[in-house]
């Protein structure tokens, strides 16, 4: 029988000869397909991305509004005060405010007493509370005045501050309206007109004395601080919506509560600073912003 | 003949996978061209840069339609880039491929920071995948709730609501808040009542749920200092339910004594989610519990003093309001989007 050699005669094929041909060629286009498919795709998709893809080289955020940059903004709008004990006050306010970047601006929030409002429990005092010894200190007598017009209220404010806008974007409302916003805090000192009952002296602060249920003004000056979200409407118009804090002490109701006995936490038949508690002051402002100048900066 | 059919289906096989991921991205995925069309006659090619190893590129009518085109010849007038003269090739890893295929088309860093000065063309889906997706979820809501408008007796506590979405917009669940050891009589009350001898009606809370659907309208994300992106959605809520409350017995509190009792309540709110990731949110919530109040009886009916019949006064209707601030986990905790980004 001829020696053959395994690879060099095509005369002769044995069985066994072809299936190791075969298992020999599927294992080479099997290793060819997965080199196509590894070796080869991947810097092909690689590549499609970083060469010709849309976002190849440009930056993270491309012309970006800034809204506030450089640019001198007028808000206004009413301002109301909230979980208000005796007197609700509606103010007409605005703030003028330069933003030196766009996250960082200076200015000054303000606002007039437009209307202060009795509440529910002021209706209740006035109408219902009994005149007499025990409350002659704290109420005017009978017909002898309303007990609303002693009660404490806030008549203007004056807060310069900083306006800090951390965060902005942008809000989709319902899919179909796109607003850009932002998120800003403000901090800063506040100067409040505040009206509240004048100082009396023991025996000197009932209806027996002419005036001692008057008011008088004074000014606080208090911290201020909060947040508020802004709605771009157009690029020089804007919606604000802004939660203020103003806590100081005041005496909001007229009351001899304070300045007697332990701690001085009983009456002490005189009306004075003491008299005072410390309040928790909020409000709410909404208003439309306007910019100059108009049109806003875009980023590269 | 039969060794040749495997060498054709071997290149065959090695140049398939090229042809399948390329053709997709390169037709079925690029938008409409929305620069001018280039000019019939070919366009001189600039003269390649000093030092740059690419040969002048070809006109920029060759290229399919929209596609962008890294050596697209400049528009006349153009000046070239400042750093037209720096042309060197980006990252060796990223296009030391197509480099050695052929050289015209290796990039160079001038065209990249012309490319980053044209108009995108958006070559990204209208609506991208939503940050955090709820349909199909369940979310978690442990809070706690401060009264809002009550600054005679703040009511306030810890609660727990779970709402499961339907869609990615609308949800069904409850939710309940336990107030009772949390309710909070305010110093106000006593010095009021001491300065003027009137006693105003307070009440307290013991418990109180509700079955709510939440609507999702809003959604929006921002950008902090330009560094970091958070994602938030705002939803208004509606339902029905119970409160649980009693009189605080300020008028003859020597006499009277009262006890729970359940009350129907409508809720109405809106609300503000932060996502700090997929899964986990800040949550804060503004609700109005509207209901009808049983106050305390401020006159006190002499030898009827123990009839608790006299005890009750007049009904009214209440508008509680809470902010409810607390987190949001959302069950599952991860998803598979249904399409690509």
């Amino acid at each position: 029988m001829p020696k053959r050699h395994l690879f060099a005669s095509n005369t002769y094929r044995s069985p066994l000869l072809l299936r190791i041909r075969r298992s020999l060629g599927a294992t080479t286009i099997a290793a060819c397909v997965a080199f196509g498919t590894t070796a080869v795709s991947k810097p092909a998709k690689a590549q499609e991305i970083q060469l010709t893809g849309p976002l190849a080289g440009a930056p993270s955020v491309r012309k970006a509004r800034l809204y506030r940059e450089g640019r001198l903004e007028l808000a206004v709008g009413p301002g109301f005060t909230l979980l208000d004990e005796y007197q609700r006050t509606i103010f007409v306010s605005g703030r003028l405010q330069y933003n030196l970047f766009d996250w960082l601006g200076i200015g000054v929030f303000g606002g007039v007493a437009a209307a202060n409002l009795d509440t529910d429990l002021t209706d209740k005092i006035n109408s219902t509370a009994p005149r007499n010894s025990r409350t002659a200190i704290n109420l005017p007598g009978q017909g002898q005045g309303s007990f609303a017009d002693q009660t404490g209220k806030l008549k203007w404010m004056a807060a310069p501050q900083i306006t800090f806008s951390p965060f902005r974007g942008k809000l989709a409302l319902f899919q179909k309206l796109f607003v850009d916003t932002d998120l800003y805090i403000h901090g800063g000192a506040a100067f409040i007109g505040v009206d509240e009952r004048g100082d009396c002296s023991p025996d000197h602060c009932t209806s027996a004395t002419p005036g001692a249920f008057n008011t008088k003004s004074r000014v606080a000056v208090a911290p201020t601080f909060g947040l508020g979200l802004t709605f771009y409407l157009a690029s020089f118009i804007s919606l604000n919506i802004e939660y203020r804090a103003l806590p100081f002490s005041w005496n909001r109701s007229g009351f001899d509560t304070r300045g007697g006995g332990p701690n001085a936490s009983f009456p002490d038949n005189q009306i004075n600073s003491e008299d005072r508690t410390f309040k928790f002051n909020q409000m709410v402002f909404v208003g439309a912003g306007f910019y100059l100048p108009a049109k806003t900066k875009l980023t590269d | 003949m039969k060794q040749a059919r495997y060498w054709l289906l071997l290149a065959a096989t090695m140049l398939l996978p090229q042809v399948a991921l390329a053709q997709p991205l390169a037709q079925a995925r690029r938008p409409a061209p929305t620069r001018p069309a280039p000019p019939a006659a070919p366009t001189p090619a600039p003269a390649p840069p000093p030092g740059s190893p690419a040969s002048p590129a070809p006109p920029a009518q060759g290229s399919p339609a929209g596609e962008i085109e890294l050596d697209e010849p400049k528009p006349e007038g153009e000046k070239p880039p400042a750093d037209a003269n720096q042309g060197s090739v980006p990252p060796a890893n990223a296009a030391a491929g197509i480099c050695e295929v052929d050289p015209s088309a290796c990039p160079k860093q001038a065209d990249i920071s012309n490319m980053a000065q044209r108009e995108v063309q958006a070559d990204v889906y209208a609506v991208q995948q939503i940050y955090a997706l709820r349909r199909h979820r369940f979310e978690l809501l442990p809070y706690w709730s401060f009264s809002f408008n009550d600054q005679f007796v703040t009511h306030q506590g810890p609660g727990l609501g779970i709402n499961y979405y339907l869609t990615n917009v609308l949800a069904i669940g409850i939710n309940g808040t336990f107030y009772q050891p949390f309710n909070h009589d305010s110093d106000f009350n006593f010095e009021n009542r001491r300065a003027t001898r009137l006693a105003v009606p307070l009440n307290e809370y013991q418990a109180g749920g509700t079955v709510n659907f939440t609507y999702v309208p809003m959604y929006g994300k921002f950008s902090g200092f330009s560094k970091f992106i958070f994602h938030y959605d705002g939803f208004v809520t509606g339902g029905v339910g119970a409160l649980r409350t009693r009189p605080i017995a300020v008028i003859d509190p020597d006499n009277r004594k009262f006890d729970y009792d359940w009350r129907l309540a409508m809720s109405v709110g809106l609300g503000l989610r932060v996502f700090l990731n997929r899964w986990f949110a800040v949550t804060a919530e503004l609700r109005d519990y509207i209901y009808v109040e049983r106050l305390e009886n401020t006159e006190v009916v002499t030898g009827q003093e123990t009839n608790q019949s006299t005890w009750y006064g007049n009904k009214q209707l209440t508008n509680d309001i809470q902010a409810q601030v607390g987190i949001s986990v959302f069950l599952p905790f991860s998803w598979e989007y249904r399409l690509p980004k």
